[in-house]
C-alpha cells in the first residue's frame, strides 16, 4: 500500500513537471507554426493562443491540464494537425516494435553472454568477446547506425536505407527493422554484458557457490540456477529504466534510418514547442517507466527472498 | 530461471560455441540473401516512368493546407493562381490573365477554361472564391489577407473579383504560394488545423496526390486523369522523405532517388564531390536569389553606429568564408546586399576584406584599446563584447566571424540556440549580432528586394525587423505603391543604394544552389522560388532516350 502511494506521488510530481518544463523553454507553440517564410498577424496569433488556452493564467492552465489528463484527453496538436493520442498511438506502435525487440535481444544476449563470460576462464575467446562488447559500448549508437547503414544498405545493398516499410509485408518490415534493431540491441547488449559479467565475477567468490559445488551441481547448473539470479538484480533495474529512456534515446537511430517513430516525434515536438504533444509523450513515458519499475519491484521480490521478507 | 537452466542443460558444455554459431547465423542468414541490384525497393514498376524525388524537408502531417513543407509539395496537385517563371517573373498559372484597377483596390483573376479536378469536376471561379475566403478566414498565416481583402465575388464562371480594403500592388505575388482547394471537398472541413488526409487529395494539376504515407516516408503523385493541358512525359512522381541529409545523399548516389530537392536549399556542398564522381548524374547550378548575412541589432550601440558597421564589414574574410562554409559554391557579395539573380539588380561596391582598414576605422571612431588588454572599448569605456546569436546550422560561420572580429579587437560570445529560441530572442532584440539567411520567397514578399527582412513595421519567423528609419519606410512604401516597371526599377535601385550606404546587414556570401539529377531524365526547368519543384518542370522533363 505504501509502495502504491509512493508511485502515485511520483506520478503526480512527474506529470506536474511535464506541464511546467515545456513552458519554461523560450518560445511557444505559435512561434514557429508555419516555417520561416510566413507571417502570422497578431490577431491570428491571439486567436490561436486562445484556442490552445495559452492566454489564460498558468494556474488555470495547470488545473485544466490535470482535468484533461484525468479524462485522458491529450488535446490536439497545432503542428501535426490531429489528436495527440492518435499521433502517439501511431508512432508508439512502430517504436514499441523497434525498442521492444532491441530490449529483448539486448537483454537476452547481453545477460547470457555476460554471465558466461564472467563465469568462464579468461581465455582468448572470452577476451575477444569482451573486447568486442567494450568496442561496441564505446561507439555512440548514431555512429554505429551510420556504419552499418553504409556497409549493409549502401555498399552491399541488402537492406533498405530508410523507413519502417516499403510494401508492408512481414519480410519487408523485418528487412527494414533488421539494422536498427541490430544497432540498438548491440548497444544494449554491450552494456548488459559488462554489468552481467562484473556481477557474475563478484558472485563467483561467494560461499553459496562452493556449497552448490559440494552438493554436486555442475558448472552450468550453478551458473544458471543460482548465480544468474543473484547477478541479474542490477540488470532488472536498468532494463526497467530502459523502457523510458530508449524511447527517446532511439532518436538518433530513427534519424539515421529515417524512421518516423517516437524519438523523432519528441524531437519535432521539442523544436516546435508543441506543448500538447510533449505533455502527451512525457505522460506515456512516465506511465511506462512507473509501470516498469513497479514490475521490476515485483520481479525483485520473486528473485530475491530477502526483498520479499523485507515487505 | 527454470527456462535458463533448461537451456543450459540442453546446450551442455558446448554452449559457448553453440550460442556464437546461433548469433552468427541470425546475423548472416538475412545478409547472405541476395538483395536487389539497384537498390532496395526500386526494382519494381519497371515499365512505369516514375520520377523519384529525395528530400529531407520534414513533412510533419498529411495536411496539404497547413503543413509548411506538405503545402509546398501539394502545389503540384493544387497549384496556386500564379507562378514564377524560370526568369523570376510572376505570371498566371490557374489564372489565365489578371487585371487590377489603377488604384490597386480591385483585382480580377480570369481562370483557365480547361482545368478539371482529379475527380472529374470542372475548376470554377467558385473554387477560387472559396479558396481565398477559406485561407483568409481559417489560415493562421494569412494575416495579410484579413487586413487586405474586403470581398471576394464572381462575375462569371471563370472570373473572380477581389475588392481590397487598401491599395495593394503585390497581390499577384502573394497568390503564387496558396494552392487552390476544391470547394466540394473542403467546404465540409470546418477545422483545417485538425485535419489530415493521408489518402487521395483531389487536385487540379497535371498530377494529384494519391497517398501520403509518412511512416513509409513517401508522397505519391499520379497523373490527373482529367488533365487537359500538355501531356506529362512521366507517369508518376514520388517524393521520398529522408530524415538525414547524408543518408539522402547515399540514396541519390545509389539510384534510389533521381533528384535532390529541399525548399530554398542546395544539395549539401560537402557531399558534392562524391556525387560528381558518379557519371550517372548531372547538375543544375544557379546563383540563388537568397543569401547568408550578418544581422545587426541596429537599435543598440555600437551596431547603431554606421562607422562601426563599416569596420565590421572590412573585418570579415569573405573569400575564406566561401571556401570553408560553402566549399567554394558562393560569391563575394556586394554592399548592396542583393545578388545579381534578383530582378532590377544594381551593381554596388563589392565587400572587401581589409582588417587594417577595419582597425583604422575603429581607432578613428573612438573604439580604441585604451587599456591595452587586446579588446577595444566602446564609447562608454567598457570592453566591446558582443553577443553573436546563432542557430546550430550556422555554428561554423559563427566561429569564423568570432575569429575575424577578435583579430580586430572585438570580443564576441556565441550563443547557439534552437530555432524557437532564436526567434524568441531576435524578436525581443536580445542579441548584438546574428547570422540569418534569406529565402527566395522572403526576397519578394512585402515590398520585395529583401525589405521584408528589415522593415520594423512587420514581424515574422525569419525576419529581423530591425530598421526603424523613416527613409527606409518611404522606400518600402514607394515600392508598394506601384506596378510600373520603371518606377519599380528606380525604387529597387534606391533600396540597394540604401543597403550600400547604411549597411543594415552585412552579406556574408551569395550562395549557389546545386541540384544533382539522374541523367535518365532530361529537360529540367527551375524557377527561383521553388527550384525544380514546379509544374512547368514536371510537364517538361522526360526520360532520356537510350
Amino acid at each position: 500500500m505504501k509502495k502504491i502511494a509512493r508511485y502515485l506521488l511520483a506520478l503526480y510530481i512527474i506529470i506536474s513537471i511535464n506541464f511546467f518544463i515545456p513552458r519554461l523553454m523560450p518560445g511557444d507553440p505559435i512561434t514557429n507554426l508555419m516555417g520561416e517564410d510566413y507571417i502570422a498577424s497578431q490577431d491570428s496569433i491571439d486567436a490561436l493562443k486562445a484556442e490552445l488556452g495559452l492566454d489564460k493564467p498558468l494556474l488555470v492552465q495547470y488545473v485544466t491540464y490535470w482535468g484533461d489528463v484525468i479524462r485522458l484527453d491529450l488535446g490536439h496538436s497545432l503542428h501535426f494537425h490531429t489528436e495527440v493520442l492518435q499521433i502517439i498511438a501511431s508512432k508508439l506502435f512502430w517504436t514499441t516494435v523497434l525498442v521492444g525487440l532491441s530490449i529483448l535481444f539486448g537483454t537476452l544476449f547481453g545477460a547470457i553472454l555476460g554471465a558466461l563470460s564472467g563465469w568462464g576462464k579468461n581465455d582468448p575467446k572470452n577476451k575477444i568477446l569482451t573486447t568486442f562488447f567494450l568496442w561496441i559500448y564505446c561507439i555512440p549508437p548514431f555512429f554505429l547506425s551510420l556504419i552499418v547503414l553504409y556497409v549493409f544498405a549502401f555498399k552491399i545493398g541488402i537492406f533498405p536505407l530508410r523507413g519502417f516499410y516499403e510494401t508492408g509485408t512481414f519480410t519487408d518490415i523485418a528487412k527494414h527493422f533488421f539494422l536498427p534493431v541490430l544497432v540498438l540491441s548491440l548497444s544494449l547488449a554491450s552494456r548488459n554484458y559488462m554489468i552481467m559479467r562484473g556481477s557474475v565475477i563478484q558472485e563467483k567468490g561467494k560461499l553459496y557457490i562452493l556449497y552448490a559445488r559440494a552438493k554436486g551441481l555442475l558448472n552450468r547448473g550453478i551458473l544458471f540456477r543460482h548465480v544468474f539470479k543473484n547477478a541479474s538484480l542490477p540488470l532488472i533495474t536498468l532494463v526497467a529504466l530502459d523502457i523510458g529512456f530508449i524511447i527517446s534515446g532511439a532518436l538518433f537511430v530513427e534519424i539515421v534510418f529515417s524512421m518516423n517513430g517516437m524519438g523523432t516525434l519528441i524531437f519535432d515536438a521539442l523544436l516546435a514547442r508543441d506543448y500538447p504533444v510533449l505533455q502527451g509523450i512525457f505522460l506515456i513515458i512516465t506511465i511506462m517507466v512507473v509501470l516498469a519499475n513497479f514490475l521490476a519491484d515485483i520481479v525483485y521480490g520473486i528473485i530475491d527472498p530477502r526483498v520479499r521478507e523485507q515487505r | 530461471m527454470q527456462f535458463l537452466n533448461q537451456v543450459s542443460q540442453i546446450l551442455g558444455k558446448k554452449s559457448f560455441k553453440k550460442i556464437y554459431i546461433l548469433i552468427g547465423l541470425l546475423i548472416l542468414i538475412p545478409i547472405l540473401k541476395p538483395g536487389p541490384r539497384v537498390g532496395y525497393g526500386i526494382a519494381k514498376n519497371q515499365n512505369k516512368r516514375i520520377l523519384r524525388i529525395g528530400t529531407s524537408d520534414r513533412v510533419r502531417s498529411a495536411n496539404i493546407f497547413l503543413d509548411s513543407y506538405m503545402s509546398v509539395f501539394a502545389q503540384l496537385s493544387n497549384p496556386p493562381l500564379m507562378k514564377m517563371t524560370p526568369d523570376g517573373r510572376i505570371v498566371g498559372q490557374i489564372a489565365k490573365d489578371i487585371h487590377s484597377s489603377s488604384d490597386y483596390m480591385r483585382w480580377e483573376f480570369h481562370i483557365q477554361g480547361d482545368l478539371y479536378w482529379s475527380d472529374g469536376g470542372s475548376v470554377t471561379a467558385e473554387d477560387v472564391k472559396f479558396t481565398i475566403e477559406y485561407i483568409r478566414d481559417r489560415s493562421p498565416v494569412a494575416g495579410w489577407m484579413k487586413d487586405t481583402i474586403d470581398t471576394v465575388s464572381i462575375s462569371d464562371e471563370k472570373t473572380v473579383i477581389l475588392q481590397l480594403k487598401r491599395p495593394y500592388t503585390r497581390l499577384d505575388v502573394e497568390m503564387a504560394t496558396h494552392g487552390l482547394l476544391p470547394k466540394h471537398i473542403w467546404q465540409s472541413i470546418d477545422t483545417p488545423m485538425q485535419y489530415i488526409n493521408p489518402g487521395e487529395n483531389v487536385g487540379c494539376g497535371p498530377f494529384f496526390i494519391q497517398k501520403i504515407d509518412l511512416n513509409r516516408g513517401v508522397i505519391l503523385f499520379a497523373q490527373n486523369p482529367f488533365w487537359k493541358g500538355p501531356n506529362p512525359k512521366i507517369d508518376a512522381i514520388e517524393v521520398h522523405i529522408y530524415q538525414n541529409i547524408d543518408v539522402l545523399s547515399l540514396a541519390l548516389d545509389k539510384g534510389e532517388v533521381d533528384v535532390f530537392y529541399n525548399y530554398a536549399s542546395s544539395y549539401p556542398y560537402q557531399n558534392l564531390k562524391k556525387i560528381r564522381a558518379n557519371s550517372r548524374f548531372d547538375f543544375i547550378e544557379k546563383l540563388s536569389t537568397g543569401l547568408i548575412f550578418l544581422g545587426l541589432n541596429l537599435g543598440k550601440a555600437p551596431m547603431s553606429d554606421l562607422r562601426f558597421r563599416e569596420a565590421l564589414s572590412f573585418a570579415i574574410n569573405y573569400r575564406e568564408i566561401i571556401k570553408l562554409d560553402s566549399l567554394g559554391y558562393g560569391k563575394i557579395p556586394n554592399r548592396g546586399l542583393l545578388p545579381p539573380s534578383i530582378e532590377h539588380y544594381k551593381d554596388t561596391t563589392p565587400l572587401e576584406y581589409n582588417p587594417e582598414k577595419a582597425k583604422q576605422i575603429l581607432d578613428d571612431s573612438g573604439y580604441g584599446d585604451h587599456n591595452s588588454d587586446g579588446i577595444r572599448e566602446a564609447h562608454d569605456g567598457k570592453n566591446l563584447t558582443l553577443t553573436l546569436l546563432v542557430r546550430p546550422v550556422h555554428a561554423r560561420l559563427a566561429e569564423l566571424i568570432q575569429d575575424y572580429l577578435r583579430s580586430v579587437g572585438i570580443k564576441t560570445t556565441t550563443k547557439s540556440v534552437d530555432t524557437s529560441t532564436w526567434i524568441n530572442l531576435k524578436d525581443r532584440y536580445r542579441y548584438d549580432l546574428t547570422i540569418a539567411r534569406t529565402t527566395p520567397w522572403g526576397m519578394i514578399v512585402h515590398a520585395g528586394w529583401a525589405t521584408g527582412y528589415f522593415d520594423s513595421r512587420r514581424t515574422g519567423e525569419g525576419v529581423l525587423h530591425n530598421i526603424d528609419d523613416p527613409k527606409f519606410f518611404k522606400l518600402c512604401d514607394d515600392l508598394l505603391s506601384t506596378r510600373n516597371k520603371e518606377k519599380l526599377r528606380y525604387s529597387a535601385f534606391q533600396v540597394q543604394d540604401y543597403y550600400n550606404s547604411q549597411l543594415p546587414a552585412i552579406p556574408l556570401y551569395w550562395n549557389v544552389f546545386v541540384t544533382p539529377f539522374h541523367t535518365k531524365f532530361q529537360g529540367w526547368l527551375t524557377n527561383p522560388l521553388y527550384g525544380i519543384f514546379n509544374i512547368d518542370n514536371f510537364l517538361n522533363i522526360e526520360p532520356t532516350p537510350n
